[in-house]
């Protein structure tokens, strides 16, 4: 059929070229010719490729299929028809209009660079960010790190609700006498890397936690919970654990290396950051439960070394997996592991130590719950 | 072999626009649903779609760009990416951040501790200097893969001069508080108009950077009329008159940062050249594109909180017999109420995109002419340029919009 009017561009230059187009569907090609082409085009049907999501949609522009370098297998040159019976037509006859061409050895391509990016990203996260970070916690000087983690301290503080530094300290004389008492009993005879400064906040959480350079803060919540003085002691044993193992500094650090990479993999799309935020979370948990593991085996050593009942300890993990209550976290997101394993680990361990004593008297144990007067 | 209709005469030539609303929105919402429900991976085609009904809207009236990058390409080009910059990131971000340890001191007060964690933000730095390399080599890319009469467009590399170049203008602006942003402006715009070509012409850009200065008037005034407010509020004690007064300077403020930049790009469009002598004139109606701005800015807005209403109204439909009725009826409307959300955030993410970028591309596309075209027809096809990462790093930071 035509033959129809069209323009034509041959890819070399820009000038445009008038032709007349025609359709021999009996020979399968489409027929340019016109006064500015040396000899008329002969472009075969099947060959033939439509430019996609057109704004003018009622223009048909076509190319070649062609194995050139380009971004897609095209040939450069570019023919533009308006006529609507022709561009019906040529939509009909022409099976391949819309077929998407790749270049040879594209799978390969895909397989192998994907393979690479998951891979490094993999090597990083899992390898490499935490083993700079533990070489880099170690090789920090001792007062910068006592002074981060002061820092922290005093951010938690602001955060639990202090307006002024040292508003949420207990010093009850009498009370940290017996706390003093507690740690002596724990680090004595152990060779520790750094000097402990433990603290109670005035604060009913019932947790504890570990800042870098040897801060510990216990909270009020967690010593009035406590079954006894040898919980509080086992809890005080588990964050030495992490203070000698620079636990907190080390999490700091590979934070701070991972932070962006995964919001780099997914990008801004709806729902992302939901994804980038449930992927560091479950990142951060598998970092930091690794980390308290290490902690409670440390803490068992020291109450053994110590001669203080480990049935404390599993008491205290009791109470823990009492007020999670019916919902639990998936150990997955969770940033420690279940406390049944770890109470039933204390329990275990109780049953093979030797002869133990309280680690403070009666009386001091009621002293030191008073610490916050 | 060139066309032979326009010799003698000296052709000009009209830009026209021809996007509409609901094909460009109807492609956004279709492939931000892909996107979503492939995790993102999609977004690469997504956004090759977009790009192709935007481009083959911009025409002479007779011939239209067009757009020939491909979904594959870029998602080849991110994977490159990933691998260098996880490698890059972590180690450096992390080798800063233990610098700003080493600097700390012992806080005397909680504020002096805040103070002391905002210091570690200097990971920040890392990326810097990578989000303006990934800048041009993304707008290398796209000229790389823009064509018109079959030609290709394309830009030299230099991806780390323009970082340089704009790591040095952003600090002094900063430090002149603004004052010398024309400079950067123009600086950086004659940066990358001296490095793009049409085929195998190049394109110049003239001018000088002063005739900027005066086009940062409305900004200043926007924020005096700020200023004036905050005064009126804190010294003559009117606090609802000198709040009505600051959001009227932030109003101002705001068009006179729209104003900047239409003007700017009008001064820069009419001191470009091709090839030497192919000019270009943009007659840009200014109040007419600060209108659409604002008013683009508001439909989103109203349709925004219409899509909740409804979204909110359909829960509410769907959850209601499904709780009276049971088990298996609450996962079907459970899942209707997840349809409908995701239905409803691809609609929300591609309002900008029809109300506001595509009106402000129409006007300016509509308000170019192009002098001496006759000139075009001398121009020869350019080589390949496999250009850069495709675009890959400043799709990993997130800064490759589809515009």
């Amino acid at each position: 059929m035509g033959p129809v009017t069209g323009s034509f561009f041959d890819g070399q230059h820009a000038g445009r070229h008038r032709v007349e187009v025609t359709l021999d569907e009996g020979a399968g090609t489409l027929i340019v010719t016109g006064p500015s082409l040396s000899a008329p085009l002969q472009w075969p049907l099947g060959r033939l490729r439509a430019l996609e999501d057109l704004a003018r949609d009622y223009s048909l522009t076509l190319t070649l299929h062609a194995e050139t370098e380009d971004e897609a297998p095209r040939d450069p040159a570019r023919l533009t028809i308006r006529e609507p019976a022709m561009t019906a037509r040529i939509r009909e006859v022409c099976p391949d209009l819309r077929k998407r061409d790749l270049h040879r050895g594209t799978w390969r391509k895909i397989w192998t660079r994907s393979a690479m990016a998951i891979g490094a990203v993999v090597l990083m996260l899992f390898v490499i960010l935490p083993r700079m970070a533990d070489t880099l916690a170690t090789l920090i000087p001792i007062e910068r790190e006592i002074a981060f983690g002061k820092s922290v301290i005093a951010q938690m503080e602001r955060a639990l609700g202090a307006t002024d530094l040292g508003d949420l300290r207990c010093d009850g004389a009498e009370g940290r006498a017996a706390l003093d008492r507690m740690v002596a009993r724990l680090t004595e005879g152990q060779d520790l890397q750094y000097d402990l400064n433990v603290q109670v906040f005035d604060h009913e959480m019932v947790n504890a936690f570990a800042a870098p350079g040897g801060q510990v803060v216990v909270m009020r919540g967690l010593i009035e919970d406590a079954s006894g003085p040898d919980a509080v002691a086992a809890v005080l044993a588990h964050e030495i654990g992490h203070v000698e193992a620079r636990d907190a500094t080390r999490i700091a650090l590979r934070a701070a290396g991972s932070a962006g990479l995964l919001s780099m993999v997914l990008g801004d799309f709806t729902g992302g950051t939901i994804a980038v935020v449930l992927g560091e979370r479950i990142m951060q948990a598998s970092y930091t439960r690794e980390a308290e593991a290490a902690a409670d085996v440390f803490a068992l050593d020291m109450l053994n070394e110590a001669g203080v009942d480990s049935t404390g300890m599993a008491e205290f993990f009791d109470h823990i997996d009492g007020l999670q209550g019916d919902f639990k976290i998936p150990e997955y997101l969770s940033t420690h592991p279940a406390s049944e394993a770890r109470a039933e680990r204390a329990r275990d361990n109780a049953a093979e130590q030797g002869a133990t004593t309280p680690v403070l008297s009666e009386a001091e144990w009621q002293v030191l719950k008073g610490i916050c007067g | 072999m060139m066309s032979v209709n326009s010799v003698g005469t000296k052709e000009t030539l009209e830009g026209h626009y021809a996007g509409q609303r609901k094909p460009l929105f109807n492609i956004a919402v279709v492939t931000a649903l892909l996107t979503t429900l492939t995790f993102g991976i999609y977004r690469f085609w997504a956004k090759t779609r977009l790009r192709r009904y935007i481009w083959s809207s911009i025409s002479d009236g007779r011939d239209s760009l067009e757009y020939t990058g491909t979904g594959l390409e870029k998602f080849l080009g991110f994977l490159v990416a990933v691998v260098v910059l996880a490698i890059y990131l972590g180690v450096v971000q992390m080798g800063l951040y233990y610098l700003g340890l080493t600097l700390f001191t012992e806080p005397q007060t909680t504020e002096q501790a805040a103070m002391q964690s905002a210091a570690l933000l200097i990971t920040v730095l890392a990326v810097l200097p990578l989000v303006f390399f990934a800048k041009y080599r993304a707008r290398r890319y796209k000229l790389a893969r823009t064509r018109w009469r079959g030609i290709r467009f394309g830009a030299e590399k230099g991806a780390w001069g323009y970082a340089a170049l704009a790591m040095f203008h952003w600090m002094v602006s900063i430090l002149s508080l603004g004052l010398l942003l024309p400079w950067q402006t123009f600086r950086l715009e004659r940066y990358v108009t001296d490095r793009s070509w049409y085929g195998d012409a190049p394109f110049q850009q003239g001018g000088k950077w002063t005739a900027l200065l005066p086009m940062m008037g409305h900004i200043y005034l926007g924020l005096l009329i700020m200023l004036g407010g905050g005064a009126l509020a804190a010294m003559m004690n009117l606090p609802q008159e000198g709040a009505l007064m600051a959001g009227l300077g932030y109003f101002w403020f705001i068009a006179g940062i729209v104003l900047y930049r239409v003007k700017s790009f009008a001064y820069l469009t009419n001191t470009k050249a091709l090839d030497g002598n192919i000019h270009f004139e943009a007659e840009i109606d200014t109040t007419a594109l600060v209108a659409t701005v604002f008013l683009g800015a508001l439909a989103v807005l109203l349709i925004s909180a219409a899509v909740y209403g409804a979204l909110g109204a359909g829960i509410f439909f769907a959850m209601m017999p499904a709780v009276l009725m049971g088990q298996g009826a609450i996962f079907i409307g459970v899942i209707l109420v997840i349809a409908g959300y995701l239905l409803a955030t691809a609609v929300i993410s591609s309002l900008a995109l029809v109300w506001v970028i595509q009106p402000i591309l129409h006007q300016i596309v509509d308000s170019i002419t192009v002098h001496n075209a006759d000139e075009l027809n001398f121009i020869e096809q350019r080589s390949f340029d496999e250009g850069a990462d495709a675009e890959g790093f400043a799709d990993a930071l997130d800064l490759a919009a589809p515009v």
